[in-house]
């Protein structure tokens, strides 16, 4: 390195210092952000899955039957207790009866069902000396025929067979057993709203309309003042109400969005297909078991060889897309709770 | 430190960026730094020496080829250190070693000249060209290391990232850029090099051509002063 080399080395450094120096003191310093004139707002997002239970208060133990009158509707009764009463061979006061959910459960009513409740009816009043028997079918299974005109006749048929079970127990062979029971203290308004259905085409539907007055005179028998212990015990704190379930689905379906969003539709017209999907879930919102395709709506001759691929899209929707998160746990397994929900769905959202 | 210097790593400044970088990043930036200054000692210098290397010779050129009398031309101006005159020089030893006796090996004195020329000016290149490979390593390494830099910087925010479970780019910026500080280093350091390379290549290419055209100016007098020799 000889003298000039080292007056080029001096020559750098210094070049060299002087400009990190200018840029140490803020030579090319960003300028301040602009003033705000008002302060920003914090604003935090809420979740708009509803939390609420639409029946806070536990179930109370059913009235004591006391009086003859007693056919008469429990008004108060009637819409709190969800639990499946337990039929005993003794009749029981009938426990409370579920309340008819107006949620219009996206399950298509399963044909089975109903084809048994209608046959047992008839055996059941003769042994039973009441003439009101519960149209109380209003598990969940009934609970979509609501919707479809198709399961209206047999909802009618229901109320006179009284399977209180049914609304707990799926199991489409204890509503045979059990209507023997016929609850003494029908609840007639609980039942009123799947009854008024079919009350103009069954005669049975009619029959069960009549009170207290035709009551026979043992229709206390098994009755005793202490409230019923197989109902009270299990019920469950709250229901799921038609809100809350909605929410859940609308929550359920903005979770899978972006999985949906992925799948292509596999022809013309397959968005018109509407799959009704029954998803298991665990607590942390996994997927217990494969989500199943328990009904189509919107098939039509145009579509319907999409049908089955439009099934394996929504079910690739929702594993691809669990665990879904963020819903509310205290709703997770109350009767209809998200355990074991069914929501609609279709391609294009 | 200099309480003038604005530490907030939001002016830029490049003494805040390298005091709050990770210590392989530090590294990086002083080896960069230095590349940097050593890069512009060699620009520097490399400059001046083309620019007076090239004047003077052409002005020896010039002279040389209006001088009557090599001999004493030679003695007048084979002592300068210019690659011209060291061409020049090695031309005449050689002549006089191979005319010293008689008979005179025309061919092979033509041949010794050209061999001896060649290498001298060969050796005047080597000598001038001797730092253009420090530009060139720092002009194609040196943003290889900034990025180097860079992404250890940048791995090292992510890890913060995941330590704090906060991703808010308050807490994401400050370790990007320091770590992209790196990279700028990197290429403040390489560009100039890449283009002073390129540049003094020219400048060598050229000063590498007319020196073989001065040693082959000179060779062809030589060897007509050979023939005339006898």
């Amino acid at each position: 390195m000889d003298r000039r080399e080292k007056i080029a080395l001096g020559v750098a450094v210094a070049g060299h210092g002087v400009l990190f120096g200018l840029l140490s003191v803020g030579f090319l310093a960003t300028p301040n952000p602009l003033k705000l004139s008002h302060p920003p707002i914090d604003i935090s997002l809420v979740p708009d899955v509803a939390l609420e239970q639409t029946s806070p208060t536990p179930n109370q133990p059913p009235a004591p039957s006391v009086a003859p009158d007693q056919g008469a509707p429990e008004e108060a009764a009637a819409p709190k207790a969800e639990s499946a009463p337990e039929p005993e061979p003794a009749p029981e006061p009938a426990p409370p009866e579920p309340a008819p959910k107006p949620a219009p459960a996206p399950k298509p009513a399963p044909p089975k069902p109903a084809p048994e409740p209608v046959r047992a009816p008839a055996p059941k009043p003769a042994p039973a000396p009441k003439p009101v028997p519960k149209p109380q079918p209003r598990p969940k299974r009934p609970t979509p025929a609501a919707e479809p005109a198709k399961p209206q006749p047999k909802v009618a048929a229901k109320p006179a067979p009284a399977p209180a079970k049914a609304a707990a127990k799926p199991s489409p062979a204890k509503p045979a057993a059990a209507p023997a029971k016929a609850k003494p203290d029908a609840k007639p308004a609980a039942a009123k709203p799947a009854a008024t259905k079919g009350e103009g085409k069954s005669a049975t539907a009619t029959a069960a309309k009549p009170r207290g007055s035709r009551l026979g005179a043992d229709f206390l028998k098994g009755l005793s003042d202490t409230p019923s212990p197989a109902k009270a015990a299990a019920a469950p704190a709250a229901k799921m109400g038609a809100q809350a379930a909605a929410n859940i689905g609308s929550a359920i379906k903005r979770q899978v969005q972006p999985c949906a969003n992925r799948q292509v539709s596999p022809g013309p017209g397959a968005e018109r297909i509407r799959v009704a999907i029954n998803l298991r879930l665990n607590r942390d919102g996994s997927l217990a078991s494969r989500p199943r395709v328990v009904g189509h709506t919107g098939v039509d001759d145009e579509n319907r060889r999409y049908v089955e691929r439009v099934d394996d899209l929504a079910i690739a929707t929702f594993v691809g897309c669990s665990p879904l998160r963020d819903l509310p746990p205290e709703l997770y397994d109350v009767p209809n709770g998200w355990s074991n929900f069914t929501l609609r769905y279709n391609l294009l959202g | 430190m200099n309480p003038v210097f604005n530490m907030d790593a939001a002016t830029l400044s490049p003494v805040a960026l390298f005091l709050q970088a990770d210590v392989v990043v530090k590294l990086v930036m002083l080896g960069l730094l230095a590349a940097s200054i050593w890069t512009w000692a060699i620009i520097i210098a490399f400059v001046g020496r083309l620019r007076r290397t090239r004047r003077e010779m052409a002005r020896f050129e010039r002279d040389f080829w209006k001088a009557d009398d090599i001999d004493a031309f030679h003695k007048a101006e084979a002592s300068l250190d210019i690659p011209s005159a060291r061409v020049f020089a090695a031309g005449v030893q050689e002549w006089r070693r191979s005319t010293a006796h008689e008979p005179i090996d025309r061919d092979g004195t033509r041949e010794r000249l050209a061999t001896a020329m060649g290498a001298a000016s060969a050796l005047e290149i080597d000598k001038l060209s001797d730092r253009l490979n420090v530009l060139a390593t720092v002009g194609s390494v040196a943003p290889f290391v900034g990025l180097f830099g860079t992404v250890w910087g940048i791995m090292r925010a992510f890890t913060g990232i995941a330590s704090a479970q906060n991703s808010s780019l308050a807490v994401v910026a400050p370790g990007i850029a320091e770590a992209l500080f790196a990279t700028a280093i990197g290429l403040f350091a390489a560009i100039p090099a890449v283009i002073a390379y390129n540049r003094f290549s020219h400048g060598v290419n050229k000063v590498e051509a007319s020196l073989h055209r001065f040693a082959d100016g000179f060779h062809t007098t030589l060897s007509r002063q050979l023939d005339g020799a006898r």
